[in-house]
């Protein structure tokens, strides 16, 4: 029986489903930081000025401006969904990946599902009546009802075709014992009153050996082939249903199972956040989200607007307390902002940073910069900035850093009575 | 049962007419409706040289208009302003807002004795140093405001340059226009502004 099957399509169905359901993180229930909605929000938010690419993943400087937003508008504690509707309000609703389950725009959600399940539907329907059709046209000529030649030949090879099947699914153990038996009795008898063949030939079953039952009820190989009418056990009233049962039990689960995904898949789908374990989509490494994280610093830096890349640094040092790069740059980043208030306690604690970084990572040019600046401007030590320039040179940065640094370079250098090195432009 | 052979001069019945499906009077018609659907959407549709486009601010008070300008000063639109401004988003690279330029100027031109339209210009997605040369190239005479964070950009909704925007003097924004503007049609927008009441 190929019913034997089943439990094997069943446990594939809920293995899958079950995994579906741990990948999508239904039961990681821990509540998103502001950072993780905001990433979730710009991972929707269409690119203004580059149309195909979300916020999240371009560097527009109208993607920048963007995720700059969202992330205001949600450290205001503002919803995703307030934050969306503030952006569509300027940009029109387009601007959201997603597109809203209303108005026309719902038939982008609709009409998939819509066309699923009526193709199923046709599929169930086109199999049903298949099923149907040939079992009511083998009826009408064992009643003798049609008289066409060419239909009465081709129920012939139909008939005969069937009994080939019913062989070989018995030979391959599909078909019980009874059911073989009283399968190839009807189709038999059916064939007998179709009357002899004329006008082409009719293969016997291609299969060998059949079988034929005996007096006993018992079934023996029929090493000829033969499918003569000599079987001698009497038709049952009722037909047994072959292979439609094994194969309802087929529909009925992956029915099922697609039913299961169907469901599951908008409704885990719609809460996962970046960072987060997710099917469908792809989620970020933890060193991907690092390097992500202190790019959005840098570009926030970069825009001048110092208090907020403080606090993505701060941020990112919250998960990665060692990473030499938020340190150096928080470090820097409270020193500038320390010196534009006279703050003597975040130029305090710039050092420790910048300190703790150069310890951590004593190749990085960017660190001895900083410290060596830090030395020269507010210290007014010459001898110690150049040490830490020395270092910074010799950690082959690039050329532009260079040039940027020259002025605080050449002072350095010339306060502590030392030869400018080579490659610094003079003045 | 054994094969039978059969005759290959068997003659063969005639098969059964298939009943009518009328298939191709059915695609003939479908095409028809289609294309007399579309002729009739595309034929009560603006036409495509007029740039004119929807924003969700059109009928909505206007963002704030003010910033840091070009050369340094600070301009603040009022509000509600009063009269008619036309805010024009460019970028110096972009040859749209180059053919727009002299109708912008002499748009400002025609107003600027009435006093009843003023431009604004904000620069969108280009330096602040290569957009004063190329405004002061250009004659404007207008303020044009950096918006070097793109927050101006942002408030109206700007996606690419040149966009411009008609504010009525009570505020409200009337009209929003993608690539290159003439004066006429400048002109035009703000006496269907008045005949609409603004």
């Amino acid at each position: 029986m190929r019913s034997r099957h089943f439990p094997l399509w069943t446990a594939l169905g809920v293995v899958l489903v079950v995994a579906l359901l741990v990948g999508s993180g239904v039961w990681s229930s821990s509540p998103p930081t502001n950072a993780q909605r905001a990433a979730a929000i710009e991972a929707v938010i269409r690119c203004p000025s580059c149309e195909d690419l979300s916020v999240a993943v371009s560097s527009a400087p109208t993607a920048v401006t963007v995720r700059a937003t969202v992330r205001h508008l949600v450290d205001q504690g503002q919803s995703d969904q307030q934050v969306k509707d503030y952006l569509a309000a300027r940009y029109g609703s387009t601007i959201v990946l997603d597109p809203a389950i209303s108005g026309w725009s719902a038939l982008v959600w609709v009409l998939p599902v819509v066309g699923g399940l009526v193709g199923a539907a046709v599929l169930v329907w086109v199999l049903v009546r298949r099923r149907r059709r040939g079992a009511g046209d083998l009826d009408a000529d064992v009643r003798g009802v049609t008289v066409d030649p060419v239909v009465l030949e081709e129920r012939r090879r139909f008939l005969a075709q069937s009994l080939a099947d019913a062989d070989a699914e018995y030979l391959a153990g599909d078909l019980s014992d009874a059911d073989y038996l009283v399968l190839r009795q009807r189709d038999l008898a059916r064939l007998d009153a179709l009357g002899p063949a004329t006008t082409t030939m009719v293969s016997g079953p291609a299969v060998a050996p059949t079988a034929v039952a005996t007096a006993t009820g018992t079934l023996t190989p029929d090493p000829t082939g033969s499918t003569g009418a000599s079987a001698t056990v009497s038709e049952p009233s009722t037909t047994p249903r072959r292979r439609g049962r094994n194969k309802w039990f087929l529909i009925g689960s992956i029915g099922c199972f697609v039913a299961a995904l169907a469901v599951a898949v908008p409704l885990f789908s719609s809460s996962r956040l970046p960072g987060q374990t997710a099917t469908g989509s792809v989620s970020l490494s933890p060193s991907q989200q690092l390097a992500r994280s202190l790019d959005q610093a840098a570009a926030v830096e970069n825009q001048g607007q110092l208090g907020q890349a403080a606090q993505l640094y701060q941020t990112v040092l919250t998960t990665h307390p060692d990473n030499e790069v938020a340190l150096a740059q928080l470090g820097w980043l409270e020193y500038r902002i320390g010196r534009q208030g006279s703050s003597a306690s975040l130029i305090g604690d710039a050092r420790v940073k910048l300190s703790r970084a150069a310890t951590l990572d004593p190749g990085d040019y960017a660190v001895h910069l900083y410290l060596g600046t830090v030395l020269m401007q507010l210290d007014g030590d010459a001898s110690g900035a150049v040490d830490q320039f020395t270092r910074f040179l010799a950690s082959e940065p690039p050329a532009t850093v260079v040039a940027q640094a020259a002025p605080v370079l050449r002072q350095a250098y010339t306060a502590a009575g030392r030869p400018l090195p080579i490659g610094i432009p003079t003045a | 049962m054994t094969d039978v052979a059969v005759p290959e001069a068997a003659p063969a019945p005639a098969a059964p007419t298939p009943p009518k499906r009328h298939t191709t009077r059915w695609v003939g018609l479908t095409v028809l409706v289609v294309t007399a659907g579309l002729i009739a959407v595309l034929a009560t549709r603006q036409p495509a040289t007029v740039s004119e486009v929807q924003s969700p601010l059109v009928g909505q008070p206007s963002p704030a208009v003010g910033g840091v300008t070009v050369n340094g000063s600070t301009f603040v639109l009022p509000r509600p302003p009063g009269k008619f401004v036309v805010v024009n988003f460019f970028a110096s690279w972009c040859p749209p807002c180059q053919t727009e330029g002299p109708e912008l100027v002499r748009f400002a031109f025609q107003h600027q004795q009435s006093g009843d339209a003023q431009m604004v210009s904000v620069v969108f997605e280009d330096t602040t140093s290569a957009a004063r040369s190329y405004q002061a190239q250009l004659g404007a005479t207008w303020p044009t405001l950096a918006d070097t964070r793109g927050d101006l950009a942002l408030s109206f909704g700007v996606r690419a340059p040149p966009s411009t925007f008609l504010i009525a003097p009570d505020g409200r924004v009337v009209a929003y226009l993608v690539s290159s503007v003439k004066a006429a049609d400048l002109n035009r927008l703000i006496a269907r502004a008045e005949a609409d009441g603004a």
